[in-house]
Formats: C-alpha cells, sequence, structure tokens
C-alpha cells in the first residue's frame, strides 16, 4: 500500500517536470529523429546497390530504436543521480522510509512506459519517412524491450554509483552511449561472445520479431533463458555494484555532496 | 521521566583519506533528548555538527557508536530509523524547483508513504501556518529565498515525524523572515507537537527557540544544558559599572590584569565598565580599584549575557 503510494508520488513528480520541461522534451524526440533519418540516409547511399541491403536497413532501424531506448533509459538513471545530487534532494530520497532502490526502481517503471510511448512514436516516424514497415507485435517486443534495456540499467546503476563517490564521470558517461552502438550493431556470428554482453542478444531477438515476423512464442526457449539470464546478470550485478559504491559514499560521508 | 525519543551514545566518526590521512569528525558524542523538547546544536565551524546530524539521519555512517530514535536502531536499521526522522539539510536546497509548493508538499507526503486523503488537510494547514497561500501554484523556483526556506520546513513537517532535525534553517534569511520561521518552530514548541533538534550559528535564533543547548568542540560534547541555566549562571557574575570621569591607562590596565573584562567603554566624561566575577569577594576588590582611581560610581548592577557572549566564552575554554 505503501509502496502504491511511493510509485504515485514519483509518477506524478516525473510527469509534472515533462510538462514544466516539455520544450526538453520536445526537443529531445527531434533531435532523436534528426539523427535518424541523417544515419539512415547515408548508409542508404554508401549501402546502394550491395546484396540484402534492404535487410541491412530494417536492422538499422531496428538497431536505433533500442540504441535511441537504451540511452533514454541509461541517462535517466545515471543524470537523474547527478541531478538529484546537485539540487540537494538526493538526501530526502535516502530518508524514505520506503528505501532509496523503491525511490528510484519506481521512477525507472514510469520512465520505461514514458519511453516506451515517445519511442513508439518515433518508430513510426521512422518508418513512415523511410517506408520500412516493420512487424510491430506489442506483446512479443514489451518483454524483450524490458529484458533487453534491464542490462542498461545495471550499467546506468554502476554509473550513478561511481557518480556518488567519484563526482566527475560525466566524460565517461559520454563514452558508454558509443559502446552502445557497438553492443547493438555487433554482428553475433563473427562475434558470437557478445551475446553475454548487455544489448546485443537482445537486439537479435527483437530482430527476430520487428524483422523475421517471429512471435516470442516462436522464439527457442533457450534463446529467451539467455535473454532472461543476461538481463538478470547486469541489472541484479549494477544494483549490487551501486550498493557497495552507495556505502561507501556514507562511509566517507559524501551522499548528497556534488 | 519519559523514554527519549533520541539517544546518541559514544558516537564517533573518522574520515579516512589517502591524501590528508584521518581525520576525527566527531569523538565519541553522546546525548539524549526527550519528547517535546526543542534542543540546539552549538559549535564553530569544524566542530562536528553536521557530521553528527548526518548520523542521525542515516546518511552518513558513523565509525562506532550508538543512535536509537524512538526505539529504532539508526546505524543497523536506517529505513526503520528514518521513519521518525526528517530533516532540512541545506536551507532552500531541500525541495524540486520545478514543482510548486502545492506539489512539493504532496511528493514529499507521498515519499513518507502517506496516502494524499489522510494527508490534505495538513497540507492546507501548513500553507497557511507558513504564509504560502498566495504562492501554491508557484514553481520553487520563483519563489524568494525566505519563502524556499520555509517550504524546505513545511516539506520536512508534512512527513509528521516525531523528531525535526533542522541544519542551520536560517541561514541566508532576512530579518523579517527569520522572525516569521521562528515564531512559528516556537509556536510548536510551546505546543509540545514535535521534538526539535537545531543547529545554527544565530544565537538569537537559538536563544529564542531553544529550552536547551548542547555545545560541541572538536567533534566533543563540552557543555549539555538549559539556555536558562547558563543565562542564569552568567547573569550571576556579569556586572556593568558606571563611572563618572575617565580611567586612566595605568588604571584601565590594572583592570584588565586583575578581572575578566568583558568591556571598557569610555565616553567624553564617563565610563562604562562590563565585568564578569569569577570569585567571592572580587565586587569588593572591584569597587576598591575603582575608589582608588578616583572616579565616581554612579551605578552598579547586573548585565544581561546573551547566548552568544556564552558561548564564545565556552568555546574558547573558560567554560566547561
Amino acid at each position: 500500500m505503501r509502496a502504491a503510494v511511493l510509485f504515485k508520488a514519483v509518477s506524478k513528480k516525473y510527469l509534472v517536470y515533462l510538462k514544466r520541461y516539455y520544450f526538453n522534451t520536445l526537443s529531445g524526440m527531434v533531435s532523436v529523429f534528426m539523427i535518424f533519418l541523417i544515419v539512415f540516409y547515408g548508409a542508404k547511399a554508401l549501402g546502394a546497390g550491395a546484396p540484402q541491403f534492404g535487410q541491412t536497413l530494417d536492422g538499422l532501424v531496428v538497431g536505433f530504436i533500442v540504441w535511441a531506448f537504451a540511452i533514454f533509459a541509461y541517462s535517466e538513471l545515471s543524470w537523474d543521480l547527478i541531478n538529484e545530487a546537485q539540487q540537494g534532494t538526493l538526501e530526502q530520497l535516502y530518508m524514505s522510509p520506503l528505501g532509496f532502490r523503491s525511490v528510484i526502481l519506481s521512477q525507472l517503471v514510469v520512465a520505461f512506459f514514458y519511453q516506451l510511448v515517445v519511442l513508439g512514436v518515433l518508430l513510426l516516424l521512422m518508418m513512415a519517412s523511410t517506408g520500412k514497415w516493420l512487424h510491430i507485435d506489442l506483446l512479443s517486443l514489451l518483454p524483450l524491450l524490458a529484458l533487453s534495456v534491464a542490462g542498461v540499467y545495471g550499467i546506468g546503476f554502476v554509473m550513478g554509483g561511481l557518480a556518488l563517490v567519484f563526482k566527475q564521470v560525466q566524460s565517461a558517461f559520454q563514452i558508454l552511449q558509443f559502446v552502445f552502438i557497438v553492443l547493438i550493431a555487433a554482428p553475433l556470428d563473427k562475434f558470437p561472445f557478445a551475446k553475454y554482453l548487455p544489448l546485443s542478444w537482445g537486439t537479435h531477438l527483437i530482430g527476430q520479431v520487428m524483422i523475421g515476423g517471429r512471435s516470442i512464442t516462436q522464439i527457442p526457449t533457450g534463446d529467451l533463458l539467455l535473454l532472461l539470464a543476461n538481463a538478470a546478470f547486469y541489472f541484479l550485478g549494477g544494483l549490487l555494484v551501486f550498493k557497495l559504491l552507495e556505502n561507501a559514499a556514507r562511509n566517507r560521508g559524501l551522499l548528497g555532496h556534488y | 521521566m519519559s523514554e527519549p525519543i533520541l539517544q546518541v551514545r559514544e558516537l564517533r566518526k573518522i574520515y579516512h583519506s589517502r591524501k590528508r590521512g584521518d581525520t576525527l569528525a566527531v569523538d565519541g558524542v553522546g546525548f539524549a533528548v526527550e519528547p517535546g523538547e526543542v534542543v540546539g546544536l552549538l559549535g564553530p565551524n569544524g566542530a562536528g555538527k553536521t557530521t553528527t546530524i548526518k548520523c542521525l539521519c542515516t546518511l552518513i555512517r558513523p565509525t562506532s557508536g550508538e543512535i536509537t530514535i524512538n526505539g529504532a536502531d539508526a546505524i543497523r536499521r536506517p529505513k526503520a530509523a528514518v521513519e521518525y526522522v526528517s530533516a532540512v539539510l541545506e536551507g532552500n536546497r531541500n525541495i524540486y524547483w520545478r514543482l510548486n509548493v502545492r506539489e512539493n508538499l504532496e511528493f514529499f507526503a507521498g515519499l513518507q508513504g502517506i496516502p494524499m486523503r489522510r494527508i490534505q488537510g495538513y497540507i492546507n494547514e501548513l500553507i497557511e501556518l507558513f504564509h504560502l497561500e498566495s504562492k501554491v501554484k508557484t514553481p520553487a523556483r520563483m519563489l524568494s529565498r525566505g519563502m524556499q526556506q520555509k517550504l524546505a520546513v513545511a516539506c520536512a513537517l508534512v512527513k509528521r515525524t516525531p523528531l525535526l532535525l533542522l541544519d542551520e534553517p536560517t541561514l541566508g534569511l532576512d530579518v523579517e523572515i527569520s522572525h516569521e520561521l521562528r515564531g512559528i518552530l516556537k509556536g510548536m514548541a510551546a505546543r509540545g507537537e514535535r521534538t526539535i533538534l537545531l543547529s545554527s550559528h544565530d544565537m538569537n535564533v537559538v536563544q529564542d527557540v531553544c529550552g536547551r543547548v548542547i555545545v560541541i568542540n572538536d567533534g566533543r560534547v563540552i557543555t549539555d544544558d538549559r539556555v536558562a541555566n547558563l543565562l542564569e549562571l552568567f547573569r550571576a557574575r556579569a556586572y556593568t559599572v558606571e563611572l563618572s570621569g575617565l580611567l586612566s591607562p595605568q588604571d584601565a590596565e590594572r583592570l584588565q590584569e586583575q578581572f575578566e573584562l568583558i568591556q571598557i567603554s569610555p565616553d567624553t566624561s564617563r565610563t562604562k565598565v562590563e565585568v564578569e566575577l569569577l570569585r567571592n569577594g572580587q565586587l569588593y576588590e572591584l569597587i576598591e580599584l575603582l575608589h582608588r582611581s578616583g572616579v565616581r560610581i554612579e551605578s552598579i548592577g547586573r548585565r544581561d549575557p546573551n547566548l552568544e557572549e556564552i558561548f564564545l566564552k565556552i568555546i574558547a575554554g573558560k567554560e566547561s
């Protein structure tokens, strides 16, 4: 019951902030869309005439949307921690009797659904502007997407924890955005170990749904279990590292200082 | 006597740093606060006040010691302890600048897990108490600093915890708002609604609001007494003597050597001597010295000390 009250309070604050920062929200969407158009038409111009290039362009749309989702998810978590610390409210969140992790997880859930709507609109725009209409099977895509970005949340927790202790980690934040591109674009046939890293395997399975037209029930159980294990490993691992770094910050009196 | 709402025993905090070595910030602090008390936590910069308060908020883990808040162990079970404590730690920085007054209050109640239907009435009361009625829909960033600070205190109160920790609640406020905030805190203290532990450099605030003060220096408690007792103790010793005529430099020097002088204020033809008498019989010695100096004593009276002077004396190590 109290967790529901907390969730409601966090959701309301999230939505009010979206409204008050609407220009930010809109310009973020527009810039992601512009980047997509540049990447898509750039790739199209470079690869025109190559065999099976149409499929590569489909892959580009899928990869781009997963990347955008990952970036949103990751920034949400790590930048938010820094912002809360900077504005002096992080300490108040830590003083919630429901626990800081409940606060942050509530925020992640709200943000996930919000990002789903925003990226859903973006995906439609992307498909309409490129003529690459992919299969949108929401029931299959939702769990795959959630499990794929779970690993990214794990990384977000690690980076957020590092920010609590070491403060100046913004440049590492930016570098990681490019690491995500590598993880998403890594061809699994050439680098099979990449499926044990975050994002790669999830993007591969999302591709099977969106490009191959398969439903989640047609994906082998072993493949799904690998994604589940991957998500759990990185998410829980990230949470654990966050807890260790949070303890270090508590011991050193750094919580909330920025 | 009732069970203390806050019990601190042998609290120690050592910060380890590879570059600067170990720093002992809190060195065996111990005190208890009874329900309904308003206690001032005083000390010079770097005395260990903020570290102590942050340990009480569970934001800093102490190296050793015990903290019990309303029976909950704040070190081993911080989540249980924060059920009973709220804090304003950095003046106006504890609120969300993009949320308006009501949204801030609602959010902080939600953070405590209090459902809206149970708290709306109290939120309205707080808005009225802090005179924020006309600013209910104004985002916090558009409020004056004083109003932001009032809102920060209201956000701590909305959690309805029995213990409230205020770290420098009037810092940077103009006189009017500072008085208003003091009035609110005094009202709450008089009604015994909350137990308040308040740290401040503004001795007027502490003298006005607190019933008791704990003075910390170098990480240790050096005084823990009721404000009235401290004022009485110093009142019994501090005298103001008004003289017609001026003291010679030699007599002034003698006064300085023999007595604990607070101040000599010479005018064109008069002199005011403020002095603290530390032992019995010193008053006679003072009168004798003044008599020999040839000035006439116009009046002698007890001098009302203020908490600031007492604090400075305590810190200077003259009292403990």
